[in-house]
């Protein structure tokens, strides 16, 4: 039982990730020759919180077989809201950032499911115009937040290893897994994943889950670009691909599928986690930064033979043989 | 919530919504000071040329329904590096190793794709980190300077046109003819919309597949080729936006993210509309900001009429 439990992708690619970057992390001091610091740790945690959210938003899109570009757009909205707004009271600008990016998701996700409309295209469109907002916003340069003490508040070291930014990632994660595990949410954002069609008949109110989705997605997206612009003490108008880029890179190492279907919010947790540890790995190790960039190829290099269809046939075949006989 | 009643606005939404905006683009852009001349007409088609090359590449790709490819800047940054570094051989050589370049790091992953069915996205994603990591690796993360220089005839203006713009257009006539005039052309569109059916159908996928993102490939290295020589040096960060402006071209051109449908001139056209918009926001004193939420404004409309349209014929 557990076998199987472990054979089945979106149970085998998060925790065999997971735990190859724990024991790279582990062995990194053979490396390095300097033992682990609890402040190594911390800042593999700091990276997780510049990320997480990002991964949660599109990750649960991806699920439900969709696939939200503009999260980066809502991200950078967000980071140049909440410096705007939050001035004096951060969580004003919080609050400003997280009801904009809501705001965007549930636009896209009405448009989406109304009309029944890929949802790349739609929010690569929105992405681009989100960039030019947030650029217009700023007159194209940083915007500093001059806050000093929420930039300190929130990336504080709590326990040694956590910051109220890292703890609050981490919370929103577990919430996100007990919603979807424990409701019928879960199953049915795997269901519209899985097979829309089927799941429309089966009685899913697909159209209103995928509003939903998309206003979370959005909403955790500019969180996650609020709660960054406060720990920089600036906001960014344009963070280019390469955030969306790391967040599509933790889902798929968290078990989730483009084609949709499969994942949960720990595989998230788990993916996420392997590529905040990776980028600290290579940090304590002191290895140029390109071999981050080679290690997220070889190690997508591998989700691709994974998931490549003619690969999977074969061991399904082989995998049948074996029950048979 | 239903989805029903659309249905009878749609015509009228995807005929007259884009009749209305282009008369009110045309009225702007003539009242715009300065944008009736032919140097503006020359700015207009020059900052297209570009992200056109590569854009009328990813056309086949898309229609081939293997949607977009996330690998192009990188793509382009190690073409252009290549093309400087091999100056001293001349345009004859630095030309075609880009090219090959280009042609072959792209190819390769037609042929996973389009062999093994892996994801385009997955894929590129990780193309990207691998083309990117090793061109840091290999550059030392320093610019590539070229020795000599050979490139300067292709920062040349005849006829008062830069030399991109008529590769762009060589390009689109070729990418229009292979499209419409060739077998794996043809296959192309078949492909792009029912791949399994043209796979029963015994049509070569796999190779048409790799056609397509070696032709794509190419543009990449030549859009490369033309961004080296215009900046005379290459870092890391050649190939900047290129990525998704191209994709931003095709899908204003009309071209289908699903496949199956658009055409290289489209994507010509498209290219050209956003070029224009630009620069009449730009002349109107708009901030680049602006220039870039129009833009993104543009695409999303295009995309809903294009499915609105797609989905009312399909009826």
């Amino acid at each position: 039982m557990r076998r199987r439990w472990l054979v089945q992708p979106d149970h085998l690619i998060p925790v065999v990730s997971l735990v190859v970057v724990v024991v790279a992390f582990a062995s990194a001091p053979a490396l390095s020759g300097r033992p682990l610091q609890p402040f190594d740790v911390y800042n593999a945690l700091q990276g997780f919180a510049q990320l997480g959210l990002l991964a949660l938003a599109i990750g649960i899109t991806m699920i439900a077989g969709e696939f939200d570009l503009s999260v980066v757009g809502s991200y950078a909205v967000g980071g140049m809201l909440a410096v705007s707004a939050g001035a004096t009271s951060p969580a004003l600008g919080v609050l400003a950032a997280v009801a904009a990016g809501a705001a965007i998701g549930a636009v896209q996700g009405g448009l989406i499911a109304r009309l029944r409309i890929p949802s790349m295209p739609v929010t690569l469109a929105t992405y681009i115009a989100l960039l030019g907002l947030a650029y217009a916003m700023s007159g194209g340069l940083s915007k500093s937040y001059p806050n000093s003490d929420a930039t300190l508040w929130v990336d504080q070291t709590l326990a040694g290893v956590f910051s109220p930014r890292s703890l609050l990632t981490l919370a929103i994660f577990v919430i996100a897994a007990v919603v979807l595990g424990g409701t019928k949410w879960g199953r049915e954002l795997r269901a519209i994943g899985g097979d829309r069609r089927a799941s429309r008949v089966a009685g899913v109110t697909v159209d209103g889950l995928i509003v939903w989705l998309f206003t979370v997605s959005g909403a955790l997206a500019a969180l996650g670009g609020a709660l960054l612009s406060y720990s920089y003490a600036s906001a960014n108008p344009d963070p280019g691909l390469q955030p969306l880029i790391l967040a599509a890179v933790a889902a798929l190492l968290g078990g989730v599928s483009l084609a949709g279907g499969r994942g949960a919010p720990l595989g998230l947790l788990a993916g996420t986690l392997s590529v905040a540890l990776l980028a600290q790995i290579v940090a304590v190790t002191a290895l140029p930064d390109f071999t981050t960039q080679l290690l997220y190829a070889a190690l997508l290099a591998v989700i691709v033979i994974v998931e490549s269809p003619g690969l999977r046939a074969l061991s399904d075949r082989f995998r049948a043989r074996r029950a048979d006989g | 919530m239903t989805a029903v009643p659309v249905r009878p606005s749609a015509s009228v939404v995807s005929l007259a919504l884009p009749l209305i905006a282009l008369v009110a683009l045309v009225g702007l852009a003539v009242t715009t000071h300065r944008f009736l001349s032919l140097d503006n007409a020359r700015a207009i088609l020059a900052s297209t040329a570009f992200v056109g090359i590569t854009a009328v590449g990813a056309t086949l790709v898309m229609i081939a329904g293997s949607g977009v490819s996330l690998a192009t800047s990188q793509t382009a940054t190690v073409a252009g590096m290549f093309f400087l570094a091999t100056q001293q051989y001349g345009l004859v050589t630095a030309v075609p190793v880009a090219l090959v370049t280009g042609v072959a790091l792209t190819g390769l992953q037609g042929a996973v794709i389009g062999y093994w069915h892996a994801n385009p996205i997955v894929l590129t994603i990780a193309a990207g980190f691998a083309i990117g990591g090793t061109t840091t690796w290999f550059s030392g993360g320093t610019p590539v300077y070229p020795e000599v220089v050979a490139y300067e005839v292709l920062n040349s203006t005849p006829l008062g046109l830069p030399v991109a713009v008529y590769v762009l257009l060589g390009v689109t006539v070729l990418a229009q003819f292979t499209l419409r005039g060739t077998t794996p052309g043809r296959q192309l569109y078949l492909i792009g919309s029912n791949r399994a059916a043209a796979r029963a159908a015994g049509l070569p996928v796999g190779r048409v597949t790799v056609i397509a993102w070696a032709f794509f490939g190419a543009c990449i290295a030549l859009t490369g080729v033309f961004l080296a020589s215009f900046n005379t040096s290459a870092t890391a960060t050649l190939g900047g936006t290129l990525t998704l402006d191209a994709i931003a071209a095709v899908l204003v051109g009309g071209t289908a993210i699903s496949g199956g449908r658009g055409s290289a001139v489209r994507t010509l056209a498209g290219a050209v509309l956003i070029a224009v918009i630009s620069d009449v926001l730009l002349l109107r004193g708009f901030s680049t900001g602006i220039q870039i939420l129009v833009k993104g404004i543009l695409v999303l409309a295009v995309v809903v009429i294009v499915h609105l349209h797609a989905t009312r014929s399909h009826r």
